[in-house]
């Protein structure tokens, strides 16, 4: 199979939303006025771990505007996780609304709502605690030893497999054949380094709460998981879900860190005390520091390899700091094998051991990637050492051992998400073709003979990484869509899925165009409304494509079914002889009659009825999708500076419902990587203060840092998806580290373990490779 | 901030010193106001916006290259005058700076007016010599970009007088320099070190050298055994020895250091 | 001396301003920025990303230059000219940029395209035909964790052709 018949999908079509954005029309959460809106804010910690002994709010209550100052005294203590997961969550139940301990520096510690955000601001200098300070630990390993300071010493937490330790989450997995690195010719064994990581999308956390005239919660929320929201809110606040309503309106971007009810339940908590609309919204500090980052990790890998090139063992230990709390601890700490491991196939015995682990830094959740970033840095890196030492080519090395198309692999089924995975087979897969495509467009063959010999401080290489991701959660992501047909032959859809610009809703609808034979301006897609749209997990673990593409799809043919059935009638044709085309109902002999009189006929004629249909969807298996990468840097070897020339990114993600939007995914997915890799760490005193807390400091890449970045989409056709699809939007941030580390590597012979490559640290490695001979 | 009362918006020299000096005002100078704005002490209860005042242009006077304190960042970096003055560092360095929204608010007075290691303008305008011109209580000054600069020289700019010129004096029109930021990415704001290395040669002897180093802290300062290596003709290896031991003097580090007397190394070569 | 002062009334300075070719009387805030003060005043496609005048999301055009409204004090526009976002075009009637922008997909989160649109409008105002260069370090105060810039700098190179190739070279 493949796309070539299709008429909208793996087409260009414009994103639905694009003009208005450009246009700056009021579509973000933060766009529209509320009366009487009161400002919400939060006292934060300025202590990484410490008991609030004595809290007084009298002095703030006492401040003019001042509706309201919560603290743990005011709400009811609910163990819970702040990570928008599926129910029951695999995070552990850690976290409280507000509690009398905390576990970081910029941990909540009270909040207020008040008229004017000066009055909010002035009660915050005036809430008076008592703390008693607990010692702090900053570092995993530290954190693991007896007598550490237990971070998460309450008795009604739930879930944290070894709370005196600080684990939050642990997972060992074996597959034994046999004697470890008996048949090997050569052993490596080294760890790689990933700092605290933020997703700096560029709208901050916020939250309005207000009321609908029954006096219900309405939540507008920049939220990748609406219906997580609902159902934890309504857990931590003890209120029936069906007070609450969640509204996603337009999101500034997510990559994770709105997978989190994060705002949620304090701004819904001011509201409730209150009986006002509270907003509460994040400053770009607090977003660095309370909100989530990408798990820091040390991850140790020990393979085997034979001359011939055969992988003969493969070990992964990775080691991840959660922060203050377990947000997605278990499940990102999971992925970064089970995304990674399966990606080359290990003859004999593959171990992976796991920890996730509590430190009073600020709290880890889920980023882009999600933990295969960390692994794939490991594992790539890993290859290309291995390859240099049996003097193969990297790419023929990767090429020799990638895992091929009806292949499985032993960690798919001992490893999912928090729990057992599933069995599978890879059942698309064009990998090689972007081999072949990567390997092209940067010219391997020829730079690597030309950089063979180079001479001067100034030295060139290439580097290559391959990567796969998943497509879902297989048999836990469950999503569901609702069509209704207009007179005019215009369709409502309505999705749980949540668009957070991504460009989910131009996709989705290009899938109900597809079936129904119409255009997708003939679609009017509504996400996500608790109200009114129906369920979804949300977006994330790439599933939406895959997951709720599929529940499009089987919507929109119930309603094909429904609008044929009509269309036999007035036709006066067999249901089994027509087909839909060009907005018309079509028969065999060339008969046909308009959508809008088949909608006209249902509504006000024949069998009055309206054609509305729904339809949920969930997997059984998570196809990944799989790149290859190509960088092409320049080093400076007397600066510590690295130069990334050219970057190519082919990317096979099945079908591309939109291609250009494909292509954004992964542009912006690149770029992220890249950014990581040069540049960005966030960093903290001695005491667990973050440092760098602002984009003047913690920098990412602007437009003029960023070097070619070329997306090339390699077709393949996945059975399993909507149309041949499968996921697009995580895979590709995780090639930048090993593509970059390989092509450093190819230029001037040093490898590099920690992230970010800065200057004053490649230059450091370069010195430290000529003192040993290099 | 939250006590500001007024906004005067001036369109002689004149008028804004009188501003400035008046009790009534307590007012401090915004330029491009993009390092002031969000942090005014709460004694300051006047902007004194100096957007009209005639201190902007960038024009050849007596030779010299004089740059109206108003200058923005953009302006410089676009000026040809700027471009083709001592090998174009001074554009270079304007376009160093981090962002172009940043580029068009920001001036070159505002960059000078107090002393961080992140602002761009000083190490280069100290490895030039750079002359500043002041409307003061006593009347206009024409001071040393250094003295101003490392001391002070008693004064506030912006609050109790206003730089209106930089001036570049006409001996380092054909200088070659080189500017350089040495930073994690070319926009970020941070820099590990910002470096000004100038020389002139007649036959085969170097009769004129600067070497200035910023971003260690607030005030650049000038490496004095680096530039007499460079007069000495001491070759680049040593030149760059000198300036490194000066760097590891003035705890810049290992990594600093060693970079930075690499470049200089190349700088040297390159002449 | 007597020009061009302004005192506040209750804490509220009153300036006049043309927004998007409307003359406006605005109250603001003593210590607002720019860009708080043109939200509460109902122009929401300004947006805040940082407050700090690093992400460039809040740029709008001051007098034609583009300038980082959260670090301008809203008073230092009196009696100047803004344009917002709203005033290049709407949805009815979008400006070629926006089009340009919107058909090369460069759209994602859409935070950050009103800041970058304007710093567009720009360079396009004085550099009809930029190189790719000059479309980057015009961009380089818009950050975007979208797009990686791709769709964005071809979104700038198109709109350019098609303003050249009406004739209508874009005033300032």
């Amino acid at each position: 199979m493949d796309a070539k018949n299709l008429k909208v999908v793996n087409k260009p079509v414009i994103k639905m939303d694009a003009l208005g954005l450009a246009c700056g029309e009021p579509a973000f959460t933060d766009d529209v006025e509320f009366k009487g809106l009161l400002t919400g804010k939060i006292l934060w910690s300025p202590h990484a771990h410490a008991r609030i002994k004595k809290i007084d709010v009298s002095a703030a209550l006492k401040v003019p505007g001042v509706k309201a100052v919560l603290t743990y005294k005011d709400l009811p203590r609910v163990p819970h996780t702040t990570a928008g997961q599926g129910y029951p969550e695999p995070s552990p139940y850690d976290s409280y609304t507000l509690d009398n301990k905390v576990r970081f520096v910029g941990d909540r510690v009270a909040a207020v709502a008040a008229e004017t955000p000066e009055a909010a601001k002035e009660a915050l200098s005036k809430i008076k605690v008592e703390y008693e300070l607990l010692p702090a630990v900053f570092d995993t390993f530290e954190a693991m030893k007896d007598g550490a300071p237990v971070i998460h010493d309450e008795e009604d937490s739930k879930n944290i497999p070894d709370a005196k330790h600080n684990i939050a989450a642990k997972f060992d997995f074996e597959v034994k054949n046999g004697e470890w690195f008996k048949e090997a010719d050569f052993v490596f064994e080294h760890s790689w380094s990933i700092p605290y990581l933020q997703h700096c999308a560029i709208e901050p956390h916020i939250t309005i709460a207000h009321f609908d005239n029954t006096g219900r919660l309405v939540l507008r929320t920049s939220t990748q998981v609406p219906f997580h929201v609902r159902r934890i809110v309504a857990q931590a606040l003890k209120i029936p879900v069906k007070k609450i309503r969640v509204v996603k309106p337009r999101i500034g971007g997510g990559f994770g860190s709105k997978q989190e009810v994060l705002l949620e339940d304090i701004t819904a908590a001011l509201a409730l005390k209150t009986g006002r609309p509270v907003k509460l919204e994040y400053t770009r500090k607090e977003t660095f520091i309370s909100s989530r980052t990408r798990h820091p990790a040390v991850c140790r890998m020990k393979a085997g390899v034979k001359k011939d090139g055969t992988i003969t063992d493969a070990e992964m230990e990775i080691t991840l700091n959660t922060g203050a709390y377990g947000s997605h601890a278990l499940t990102v700490m999971m992925c970064s094998g089970s995304h990674t491991i399966p990606m080359y196939r290990v003859k004999n015995n593959i171990r992976f051991i796991g920890r996730s682990v509590y430190t009073n830094l600020p709290v880890a959740g889920a980023y882009r990637g999600y933990g295969a970033t960390q692994g794939f840095f490991a594992w790539e890196c890993l290859m290309d050492m291995m390859a240099a030492k049996i003097g193969m080519d990297p790419v023929e090395f990767r090429k020799m051992n990638y895992i091929k198309l009806g292949e499985g692999s032993p960690v798919f089924k001992a490893m999912g998400e928090g729990r057992e995975g599933v069995e599978q087979v890879i059942t698309s897969t064009g990998l090689f073709e972007a081999i072949q495509k990567g390997s092209d467009e940067i010219k391997w063959t020829e730079k690597k003979l030309k950089y063979a010999a180079q001479s001067g401080p100034i030295r060139r290489g290439v580097g290559v990484a391959c990567m796969m991701q998943g497509s879902g959660i297989p048999e836990v992501d469950m999503a569901s869509a609702t069509m209704k047909m207009n007179e005019d032959g215009s369709f409502n859809l309505l999705v749980g899925a949540a668009d957070l610009g991504t460009g989910s809703d131009t996709i989705l609808a290009q899938i109900a165009a597809e079936v129904l034979g119409i255009k997708t301006d003939d679609i009017i897609v509504t996400s996500s409304d608790t109200d009114i749209t129906p369920f979804d997990v949300g977006a994330y673990a790439s599933s939406t494509t895959f997951i709720s593409g599929g529940a499009v799809k089987k919507t929109a043919e119930k309603v094909r079914d429904m609008i044929l059935e009509v269309g036999a009638k007035i036709l006066d044709q067999k249901k089994e002889d027509l087909r839909l085309e060009d907005g018309k109902v079509v028969a065999k002999d060339g008969a046909s009659c308009s959508l809008s009189e088949v909608a006209n006929t249902s509504l006000y004629y024949y069998n009055q009825h309206q054609i509305t249909a729904s339809a949920s969807h969930f997997a059984h298996t998570s196809p990944p999708p799989f790149q290859a990468n190509f960088a092409e840097v320049e080093v400076d070897t007397e600066t510590g500076q690295v130069k990334i020339l050219d970057y190519v990114s082919c990317v096979d993600c099945g079908t591309a419902i939109n291609p250009q939007l494909a292509e954004g995914q992964n542009d912006g997915a690149v770029l992220n990587g890249i950014s990581h890799t040069l540049s960005e760490a966030m960093e903290f005193s001695s005491n667990g203060t973050p440092l760098n807390a602002s984009f003047r400091r913690y920098k990412i890449f602007s437009a003029a840092d960023t070097p070619p970045v070329r997306t090339f989409i390699i077709p393949s056709w996945e059975p399993a998806g909507p149309f041949g699809a499968k996921s697009v939007s995580e895979i590709g941030i995780n090639g930048p580290l090993p593509a970059v580390a390989n092509a450093i590597y190819n230029a001037c012979g040093v490898w590099l373990f920690e992230a970010p490559f800065t200057p004053d640290k490649v230059l450091k490695a370069i010195q430290k490779g000529k003192n040993k001979g290099l | 901030m939250k006590n500001i009362k007024y906004y005067v918006c001036p369109s002689t020299v004149k008028e804004a010193l009188a501003v400035l000096l008046s009790k009534k005002y307590k007012a401090m100078a915004l330029a491009g106001g993009t390092l002031v704005s969000k942090t005014l002490p709460d004694t300051v209860e006047t902007y004194l916006d100096l957007k009209n005042l005639p201190i902007k242009g960038i024009r050849l006077q007596g030779g010299n290259l004089v740059i109206g304190a108003g200058a923005t960042f953009d302006e410089i970096d676009r000026s040809k005058l700027c471009r083709s003055w001592a090998g174009g560092c001074v554009s270079r360095a304007a376009e160093a700076c981090s962002s172009q929204l940043v580029r068009n608010m920001a001036t070159i007075g505002g960059n000078i007016a107090r002393p961080h290691s992140f602002n761009i303008f000083p190490v280069v305008l100290l490895g030039l010599d750079a002359k500043v011109r002041l409307q003061t209580k006593k009347g206009a000054q024409l001071v040393d970009f250094q003295d101003l600069y490392s001391s002070g020289l008693g004064l506030r700019p912006g609050l109790d007088s206003l730089i209106t010129e930089i001036v570049i004096p006409v001996k380092t029109r054909k200088w070659k320099c080189e500017f350089i930021k040495l930073a994690k990415t070319a926009s970020s704001w941070e820099s590990y070190i910002k470096l000004f290395f100038s020389a002139e040669k007649k036959g085969k002897s170097v009769i004129q050298a600067r070497v200035a180093v910023g971003a260690l802290s607030p005030r650049p300062f000038r490496a004095p055994e680096a530039e007499k290596a460079l007069l000495s003709g001491a070759g680049a290896e040593a030149a760059a020895k000198a300036f490194a031991a000066e760097l590891e003097a003035a705890r810049a580090g290992e990594y600093r250091s060693s970079a930075a007397s690499s470049l200089f190394k190349r700088f040297v070569n390159s002449l | 001396m007597k020009t061009g002062i302004i005192e506040t009334k209750k804490g509220f300075f009153e300036i006049t301003v043309a927004i998007n070719g409307e003359k406006k009387e605005l109250s603001v805030k003593n210590d607002e920025s720019l860009l708080d003060a043109l939200r509460r005043h109902g122009w929401k496609g300004t947006k805040k990303g940082c407050d700090t005048g690093d992400c460039g999301s809040c740029a709008v055009l001051l007098n034609g230059r583009p300038v980082l409204g959260c670090l301008a004090p809203a008073v230092t526009a009196h009696e100047g000219e803004i344009t917002t976002i709203e005033g290049l075009g709407s949805v009815r009637a979008p400006h070629p940029l926006q089009v340009a922008f919107v058909e090369a997909g460069a759209v994602q989160c859409g935070f950050c395209i009103p800041g970058m649109i304007l710093s567009s409008k720009h360079l396009l105002d004085r550099t009809p035909n930029p190189t790719e260069a000059e479309i980057r370090k015009a961009l380089d105060g818009n950050l975007c964790r979208c797009t990686g810039y791709v769709k964005q700098v071809e979104a700038v190179k198109a709109a350019a052709q098609k303003l050249r190739g009406k004739g209508k070279r874009a005033r300032a």
